[in-house]
């Protein structure tokens, strides 16, 4: 894999259940910059993104990340966080840190400013206190954002970390993004469910249909869209 | 016979009460939490199964227990996503198997009757030394384990794919975690009786976190609801020579009841 290549997917496929979800998807995916993973409802984008994280066992094929020696930051839907546990917003994003603090170490004065620091890049110094059970779907997400952000990984990988925004809060939070891919040099890869949005954002998008994925260059998004809109 | 004289003639059963009450109540509010409570009352169960049926063959009720709880463990902790059958389904199955073996084991055992209702419903205060000195070599252990690694544990019930990202190895922590629950059920079933296990493991931890939103407070707030429950159980069943366990668990069911008027009370 060259220097320029973050993750390489060769071959993948990935069978849930019955059903062939990814049907021999190979795939690089460029380092530093936003990559947004975009197609129909039912293609194959998150159970992508959840192959790359290694949460989904591959029939075949092979993906290569760096994963083994740096974690990626990760947004998952939010459903993943069961609501039942009481634990504040600020636990939620420390939880980040768990690479660098491991089981046992507090957190200390550079790992509280990493916190207060994403926290405040999203707004949620102020609700810090605050059961994320009781937070609503805009803020839960991005305090799950927060997470990831203050993990200070390389490569983030996000499942449509704005799904639960409104418009405002969806534009906000894709300039963090975009600002984090640019200043930072990070590699943002994040499904999304807006085509057009998408292609505004990034130089290039992943798009998969059927199982299969390809990069196109943002502009030429219109071609697959009109050509295999719709959903599988 | 005064306080002094109670102290004095129970002050085991009082310390191992204690320690139960509180190992539980702490487990018991990650089973709440974890919405695995069917997995404390069918686990208690096994234990007495596990006892019956050691105690047929001549061997340590204990390790009857501990053995027997374990492997079921092992069996009900591992991840229920792919099988047919939900794991409550299975959960069920031990249970009614578990409950009726007990009572098949001990009905043509030639046990006398109180062997065999203290067998089945357990007396803290008939709480032996050998008894104490095995709650004290397993349960503190669990106790710190539980605060030493909270924080994986949490991570890991708190979301569990994030979690393994993160490179918390969420099995291991989850097996971990069931095994001392396992541990703890095995021998302080034994000690202290199943009924007041699955009473400590559900109802102070109920308590905890009707009194507070955050996890160290509800787990602090637990704990000493069940000690507290203990106490004046303890004190009650010896004033009005009642049942120990069976008042425990009635002023630790009362006690979580007065709670939430007493809640709205305080909230003005």
């Amino acid at each position: 894999m060259g220097d320029d290549i973050v993750i390489l997917c060769e071959g993948v496929h990935v069978v849930l259940g019955r059903q062939e979800i990814l049907r021999g998807l190979s795939l690089a995916i460029p380092r530093g910059g936003l990559v947004p993973i975009v197609g129909p409802n039912g293609a194959g984008k998150t159970t992508l993104l959840r192959a790359m994280l290694g949460l989904v066992p591959l029939r075949r094929g092979r993906i290569f990340t760096p994963f083994a020696r740096r974690p990626p930051g990760y947004v998952p839907q939010l459903k993943s966080v069961d609501p039942l546990y009481p634990v504040p917003v600020r636990r939620i994003v420390e939880m980040g840190l768990y690479p660098r603090l491991g089981w046992w170490r507090r957190p200390g004065r550079e790992e509280r400013r990493m916190v207060d620091e994403a926290l405040e890049r999203l707004g949620l110094l102020a609700h810090q206190r605050k059961v994320f059970a009781e937070l609503s779907g805009g803020m839960k997400q991005k305090a799950l954002l927060a997470r990831a952000f203050v993990t200070a990984a390389e490569v983030l990988l996000l499942d449509e970390p704005t799904s639960e925004l409104d418009g405002e809060g969806e534009r906000e939070v894709l300039r963090h993004l975009r600002a984090l891919s640019v200043e930072g040099g990070r590699t943002i890869v994040f499904v999304h469910h807006g085509l057009h949005q998408a292609a505004r954002l990034a130089q290039s998008l992943c798009w998969v249909e059927h199982g299969r994925a390809r990069m196109i260059a943002a502009g030429a998004e219109r071609e697959p869209a009109v050509q295999r809109g719709g959903g599988r | 016979m005064g306080m002094g004289d109670f102290l004095a003639q129970f002050s085991g059963a009082l310390a191992a009460g204690l320690l139960v009450s509180t190992t539980c109540a702490f487990l018991g509010v990650f089973v709440l939490l974890k919405r695995v409570v069917f997995i404390g009352i069918a686990l208690t169960e096994v234990a007495v199964c596990g006892m019956a049926a050691a105690l047929l063959l001549g061997l340590p009720p204990a390790a009857g227990s501990i053995a027997l709880t374990l492997g079921c463990v092992g069996l009900l902790a591992r991840p229920f996503g792919k099988e047919r059958l939900p794991r409550d389904a299975v959960l069920g199955f031990v249970f009614v198997l578990a409950t009726s073996g007990a009572v098949l084991l001990v009905s043509h055992s030639g046990f006398g009757l109180m062997d065999v209702k203290a067998l089945l419903y357990g007396d803290l205060i008939l709480v032996s030394a050998r008894d104490s000195l095995l709650l004290w070599l397993a349960l503190p252990p669990v106790l710190a384990g539980g605060v030493v690694f909270l924080r994986p544990v949490l991570n890991t019930f708190l979301d569990r794919e994030a979690a393994m990202v993160l490179g918390i190895r969420a099995s291991r922590w989850e097996s971990l975690f069931f095994l001392a629950l396992g541990l703890t059920v095995a021998v302080a079933s034994w000690s202290a009786g199943p009924g007041l296990v699955f009473c400590y493991l559900v109802v102070p931890p109920a308590a905890g976190l009707l009194l507070s939103r955050r996890l160290p407070i509800v787990l602090l707030s637990a704990a000493f609801f069940a000690a507290a429950a203990t106490l004046l159980g303890l004190g009650i069943s010896f004033r009005f020579d009642l049942p120990t366990n069976q008042t425990i668990c009635v002023v630790a069911c009362a006690g979580l009841v007065l709670l939430s008027p007493l809640r709205a009370l305080l909230r003005g």
